[in-house]
């Protein structure tokens, strides 16, 4: 059963008796009306604090009901040289928004000859994510994405994360955020490693870092069929991306394999 | 005046004149095409005479900043409009140049009753063969050329641009290191400020000597479009500090 909170998404869908959206169903097929087309979706992306800034990783693994589309989907996703997507939900609407932010972030960037502020970032997700509200209600077009970028404004710069609700809503992560269908093992995972582990997320160094990534997303691709998870028998690794000071950085297969096998 | 050809030509004719006398004072700037990549060099104030337009395309101009300010806000306009509508690779600078910003240049100026746009200009696209970059020298009459040559240079009269393009050419030829590149291109930039003759030029002590004295107070805007960066956004600023400008 779904917990109700006052004012959020999901009460607003009950308040109008229309079909809740679960964590889980949310991205699946079952919302969707019985004449909409079997969408491509389900994911497991999250992103966490590290010692030098922001990790964000994602499988790769893209479905359609019960089938597996592909397993070779980019779902972290640069956005301009100091910001990174996180994409779960529908691909079609996702990969638009990651295109309309790309193109807006970059035009302020060069027509005004300075960067678009994090918060204007932040809001410009929100915004499409409230203009996509009607697809979300039919159950077709739903995107629950994870945003990081450089705060500019301190100094040295700071890597922040952001989650969303399907409304648009946004809310800064303190260690961390998971979205997808394979989220909820992840969080759990993510909250027991900050609570109790050694190192916590947050002291972890590169290499432990990506290896605790790869680690979480097999965890999840275990409980959820949706995610894949990763194969190193098959060189398929995840889309890794990290975010400091100097930018974003793409963590690359060969730089994964050796990362995992280091000791 | 519109009905009596000989006195539009003559209108026409002044309006060149009145052009080139407004430009007379423009701060040259240069463009060279590199095995690396693509460098944009110039005097100003900061942010005031090199720009990025797209991921492969940048701006050098010298002219009324008003003028420059639109030219390079209807560059990128069109640049986005068409990354966005197609893709980013159909963004090219022989439709951005062909068939947006020279019609639009040519009408102004031949509108006689509006003022023409006070500038001269050079853009620059950049491709993964080095053989296909280009260099296109825009003028304020929407008339255009292909650059053929390494070194492209942009000032503010034809005869010292030809000089300082034929000098800089030979100068630089087979040279790829940027540091000394760009030294070079900054006693070009001294010998046309200060009218001086290529055909003769003062020494070399006396060219370096000129332009770090000229350009004490001013800034060095050295634009790079990188080959070698994995990013789309190609367009890099590089310091001028080690040059002893700002």
């Amino acid at each position: 059963m779904t917990e109700q909170i006052a004012g959020d998404f999901l009460s607003l869908l009950a308040s109008r008796q229309l079909p809740v959206l679960s964590a889980e169903r949310a991205f699946t097929a079952h919302n969707a009306s019985p004449n909409a087309p079997v969408q491509t979706q389900a994911t497991t992306v999250f992103a966490f604090h590290y010692k030098d800034g922001v990790l964000m990783g994602g499988d790769r693994r893209a479905t359609a009901g019960n089938i597996i589309v592909t397993d070779k989907v980019d779902k972290v996703i640069d956005i301009d040289a100091t910001s990174i997507l996180a994409i779960a939900g529908v691909p079609a609407t996702a990969f638009e928004m990651a295109r309309v932010m790309q193109t807006s972030f970059e035009y302020y960037r060069r027509s005004q000859l300075q960067n678009l502020s994090l918060p204007a970032k932040v809001r410009a997700l929100a915004r499409l994510l409230r203009e996509n509200l009607p697809m979300t209600m039919q159950g077709v077009g739903v995107v629950v994405p994870l945003f990081a970028g450089l705060d500019t404004q301190t100094n040295p710069p700071q890597p922040l994360i952001f989650f969303y609700d399907p409304l648009g809503a946004q809310f800064q992560a303190v260690g961390y955020a998971a979205s997808g269908s394979g989220s909820g093992s992840i969080r759990s995972i993510l909250s027991y490693q900050e609570k109790y582990g050694s190192p916590k997320p947050s002291e972890m160094n590169l290499q432990q870092a990506v290896q605790f990534t790869l680690r979480l997303l097999m965890t999840a691709s275990e409980f959820d069929a949706a995610t894949g998870g990763i194969n190193p028998e098959t060189n398929t690794y995840a889309t890794i991306k990290i975010l400091d000071a100097d930018g974003v950085r793409t963590i690359s297969a060969e730089e994964q394999s050796g990362f995992l096998k280091a000791k | 005046m519109n009905e009596e050809p000989y006195r539009w030509l003559e209108a026409v004719e002044n309006r060149r004149e009145y052009v080139r006398e407004q430009l007379k004072g423009g701060s040259p700037t240069f463009g060279v095409k590199l095995p690396d990549g693509i460098l944009l060099v110039a005097i100003g104030s900061g942010n005031s005479k090199v720009f990025e337009l797209f991921d492969r395309h940048a701006l050098a101009a010298l002219g009324h900043p008003a003028d420059i300010e639109k030219i390079r806000q209807a560059a990128i306009d069109a640049a986005h409009m068409e990354a966005f509508t197609r893709a980013p690779e159909d963004v090219s600078l022989r439709r951005l140049v062909g068939f947006g910003l020279s019609p639009q240049l040519k009408t102004n100026f031949e509108q006689i009753f509006s003022a023409p746009f006070l500038i001269e200009m050079l853009l620059a696209e950049l491709h993964n063969d080095p053989a296909n970059d280009l260099l296109v020298r825009l003028h304020f009459d929407g008339s255009f050329e292909f650059a053929t040559t390494p070194v492209t240079v942009v000032g503010a009269h034809p005869e010292p641009e030809k000089a300082a393009q034929t000098w800089l050419n030979a100068q630089l030829a087979g040279k790829t290191d940027r540091e000394q590149i760009i030294d070079t291109l900054l006693q070009a930039w001294w010998v046309m400020r200060e009218n001086k003759s290529f055909t003769a030029p003062p020494s070399e002590e006396e060219r370096r000597n000129g332009w770090r004295e000229a350009t004490k107070d001013r800034v060095l805007e050295i634009g790079w479009l990188d080959r070698k960066l994995k990013r789309p956004a190609r367009f890099v600023w590089l310091s001028g500090d080690k040059f002893g400008t700002k």
